[in-house]
Parts: structure tokens; sequence; C-alpha cells
């Protein structure tokens, strides 16, 4: 044998994660019409439903003074929502071409190979969220809770984008199909964003919608960063939503480690 | 001809479930293996003999319902991870990624494997120059030709120089050139590197060239087994369509499915 096997030992975890995740980036960077269309779609969001909506603070009850500061949070998170409904398409594509087969046939943990995926993401969330608020500032949204409201907001984000995104992971790792992915994520997405407070104060929505926004992550999420970034911060909802949001993430993320393994065994 | 087994494989069974009211699909059925180190071993069969599900189970990426295997002395359910390190497999599909250039490919399949960085670097220059593929090194794969993408697939196997290397249809849409090529690679991986090759294919004449031995698959089970030589002089056929005629009972047909 001319040439020598590589390592004793396999990659340390951390150092596959971070691998897989550095492919993910190099992809995402060689496509820029998808980072491109992340950072427009909520800016045409906060044009749109800033516009639609600009007159309901005349509306007895709303409760604040500007729209758009009430609804950059609720884009915030609805950016999370929609680009995390996508991240399973990756492993699809994988799938699809070979790549998964020679991933899960080499000594890679595959928890690795899930969570190098979910911290690119992450990766790219954050860097929409930055822009969202910096774009939601220069178009009149006034944060009251100052950087630090900011970045509870952007954590809170990043919670949701989590859970979101291992979700859609682990439906693409099952139904392996894009068709059904994106009927899948449409199906979710669009009722998760009205069924929340992410465009209206709960004041105004009407009692049954109410009653189902409560349980709705977008809502926990939405409530975080509004507070956070509002002149009197409410700690109990920051910590209660949070906590919320954190034991969310975690589930999702076991479960879309489990649709790995349950993938690889149905080979 | 060495006498240890690389591969060995006993009553294979991997019966699939039906979906939506369908029947259960019995894709092997008892299949028996062994591979010689150091050889080229063809798996021979239309679609749908149980060849990619042979080499899947073996690869660790497939469960067998029943039966055992063992690859370079690791049992393939008990010992995955051992088997892993021990292997390369090329699969049907591409394994490398379109968006990444074959460098970084092989860069990243040798650091998930373990390697230090330059250690990384240094086996993907060796194996570009040993694939001819020094020119294309800096190009994205999804702009290269299928049978450079292919050497690129080969080159990914022969990352962390595997004992036994799986290749399953590494020739099929390659054009006469590239074929004769690939051939020329798979040759010198066992006479020179000491790599036991198993090799999946529809082309007889492939199998025929290429493989020290043969096994005829057919629905799921090895039929026949040996040289191609020994197999054509035991039944006295001048090709190995007529070898397939004898133990299938039935004419070659590459694109049958059961």
């Amino acid at each position: 044998m001319t040439a020598a096997p590589l390592a004793a030992v396999r990659a340390p975890w951390p150092v596959q994660t971070a691998l897989v995740t550095r492919r993910w980036l190099v992809d995402g960077v060689r496509m820029p019409w998808g980072l491109g269309v992340s950072v427009i779609q909520p800016v045409v969001w906060i044009v749109l439903f800033g516009s639609v909506f600009k007159a309901v603070t005349q509306v007895p009850g709303f409760g604040h003074a500007s729209y758009l500061t009430f609804l950059v949070p609720g884009i915030l998170m609805m950016t999370m929502l929609y680009s995390g409904a996508w991240a399973g398409t990756g492993f699809i594509d994988d799938i699809r071409s070979g790549v998964m087969d020679r991933l899960l046939s080499s000594p890679v943990s595959r928890s690795a190979l899930v969570a190098g995926q979910l911290v690119q993401q992450l990766l790219l969330s954050l860097v929409q969220g930055g822009v969202l608020l910096l774009i939601g500032w220069a178009a009149g949204a006034r944060y009251a809770g100052g950087p630090g409201g900011m970045g509870i907001a952007l954590a809170a984000s990043l919670l949701l984008a989590a859970a979101f995104c291992s979700v859609s992971a682990a439906v693409a790792l099952t139904a392996r199909d894009q068709t059904a992915l994106i009927g899948i994520s449409t199906l979710v997405v669009l009722p998760a964003t009205f069924l929340s407070t992410a465009l209206m104060p709960v004041a105004l929505l009407p009692h049954w919608v109410e009653a189902t926004a409560r349980f709705n992550p977008l809502t926990w999420a939405t409530e975080i960063a509004r507070t956070a970034m509002s002149a009197s911060v409410d700690s109990g909802v920051v910590v209660t939503r949070g906590l919320l949001l954190l034991a969310l993430a975690t589930v999702t993320y076991a479960w879309s480690v489990a649709a790995m393994r349950s993938y690889q065994r149905s080979l | 001809m060495p006498s240890t087994l690389a591969v060995e494989a006993h009553g294979l069974v991997k019966t699939y479930p039906g979906r939506r009211g369908r029947p259960p699909v019995q894709a092997l059925d008892g299949l028996d293996l062994a591979v010689p180190a150091g050889t080229v071993h063809g798996l021979l069969g239309p679609n749908g003999a149980g060849k990619t599900t042979t080499t899947k189970v073996l690869t660790t990426l497939s469960a067998a319902t029943a039966g055992t295997a063992k690859v370079a002395g690791h049992d393939v359910s008990r010992d995955a991870d051992a088997v892993r390190r021990a292997i390369g497999y090329v699969s049907q599909g591409t394994g490398a990624d379109p968006l990444l250039t074959p460098r970084e490919n092989l860069v990243m399949a040798a650091r998930l494997r373990g390697a230090g960085r330059a250690a990384a670097d240094e086996r993907a220059r060796e194996l570009l120059a040993r694939m001819g593929l020094h020119d294309e090194a800096g190009r994205r794969t999804s702009t290269l030709s299928g049978g450079t993408r292919r050497k690129l697939d080969v080159a990914l196997g022969l990352v962390d120089a595997p004992r036994v290397l799986f290749l399953d249809e590494p020739t099929t849409g390659l054009d006469p050139e590239a074929r004769a090529s690939m051939w020329q690679e798979i040759r010198s991986l066992a006479a020179d590197d000491e790599v036991t090759v198993l090799l999946t294919t529809h082309y007889l004449e492939e199998a025929d060239r290429l493989a020290d031995a043969v096994s005829i698959v057919d629905h799921g089970r090895v039929v026949a087994t040996g040289s191609p030589v020994a197999l054509k002089a035991d039944i006295g056929a001048a090709s190995l369509e007529d070898v397939y005629l004898h133990h299938a009972g039935r004419a070659w047909d590459a694109e049958a499915i059961r």
C-alpha cells in the first residue's frame, strides 16, 4: 500500500461539526442569490406590512405609538421561521446526489452532520437578524432597549431558528422529497404567522386566535424581542418564553438527529 | 493469490417492508460471498438483482435482516465504525459536493476522517496527481465532465488509504476513453496498492476484463462464483453472457428489474 491511513482516531466531534459547518457556509456563499433573497425578503415584508397596517396605531387598544417599532420584532421572528423552514433542502440534495451515502459510510458522527448544518443556519440567521434590525432602524423603528435589548432579541431569534431548522431537517430526512418539504413547510409557516402576535397585538386578535397564539413559538420569540427592545423590559417574559424556546430547540434538535439515524436504518 | 478474506458474507438476507399496501421486497435472499484480499471481485447481475443492496450492507449503510458479514476482518453490524475506517465507497451517484472544488472535497473528506490540515492537503495533492485531476483541482465540481467527476469520486473513495474499496457501477455513463482510463486505475489499485476492490457492474465485458473472480447475483443470491475463465471453461461457454444464461436460466438483460 503506498499511502497510509490518515489517523488512528477519527476527528473529535467539534472538529467534525466545524468542518460540516464550513462546507455549508462555502456552499451558501457560492449561491449568492440565496443569500440575497434571505436579506431582501424581510425588507419587502417591512415595507409591505408597514404600509398596509400603518393605520392600526389609531385603533383603540393597539397600545403602541409606532407600528414599525411594533412590527420589526415580529418580522425578525417571521424571517427565522421562513428561513428555517427551508433548511432541510440541503439534506435532500445530499441524499439525491450520493453525498449522504459517502458520508454515512465513513466514520463521521451522525449528530455532527446535523449539528454542522444547524450551526451554519444559525450563523446565517444571525447575519439576517442583524441586517434586519439595521434596516428597521433606518426605516424609522426605534429600539429603546438599546444594544442589550437587541442582543436578547437576536438570541431569542436564534432559538426559534434552531427549532425550525431542526424540524425542517427532520422532515427532510423523513420525507426525502423537496416537494413534500415545501408543501409541509408552507402548510405550517403561513398559519403560524397569522396565529401569532407577530403582526398584531394580542388585544386585537379574535379570541380563538389569541388562545392559539399563546402556544405558538413565534409568539414566544416575538414577545421576548418586543419587551427586550422596549424601554421597560419584562424579565419574566424573557425568562419564561426563553426557557420554552430553549426546550423546544433541544427537543427538535434531538428529533433531527434521530431522523438522521432513522434515515440510515431505512436504507 | 493471498488467502486472507477481505470480504466474507454468509446467508445475507435483506427485506424491505412493503409500503402503501405493496408486499415486502426481498432484495437479498441468503447471499454468500468470499473475496480474497488484494483481488478485484466483480458482483455481476442485472438491475434489481441485489448488487447495490449487497454493497450497502457491506459498507454499513444498510443493516441486513439476517446473516453475517465481515469486511477487513470486522463485523459489519457489531463493529461498523471499524469497517467504515477500513473502506472506501464510491456509490452510483456522485459523492462530491458540486459547489466545492475537487481539492476542497478531498481536503474535507480527509479532515473528517481525522487528518490535520497539512496531512489533508498532502493527501489531496497525492490523489489529484494520481487521478490526473491536477488541472481541474480548483474548478467547481459541478463544471467537470462526467469522466472527471467519476475520477474524483474514486479519489474520494481512496482518501483514507482503504483496505477494501467498493465501486458501485463506476463506469456507467462514461465514454469509451474515460472507461478505459478507469479500468486501468482499478487494475493498478489491486496490483500496485494491494487494495481489495469489490466492483458491482452490469457490464459483462468490464467484469470479464477486470475481475480476478466474479459472483453472479440473481434474485438476491449468488448463483455462480469463480474466475471468468473458470466459469466459462466449466460449461464450455464462450462468454459471460452464456455463463449467466446457464446459471440464471434466462438470457442476460442488464436492464431487467425484478
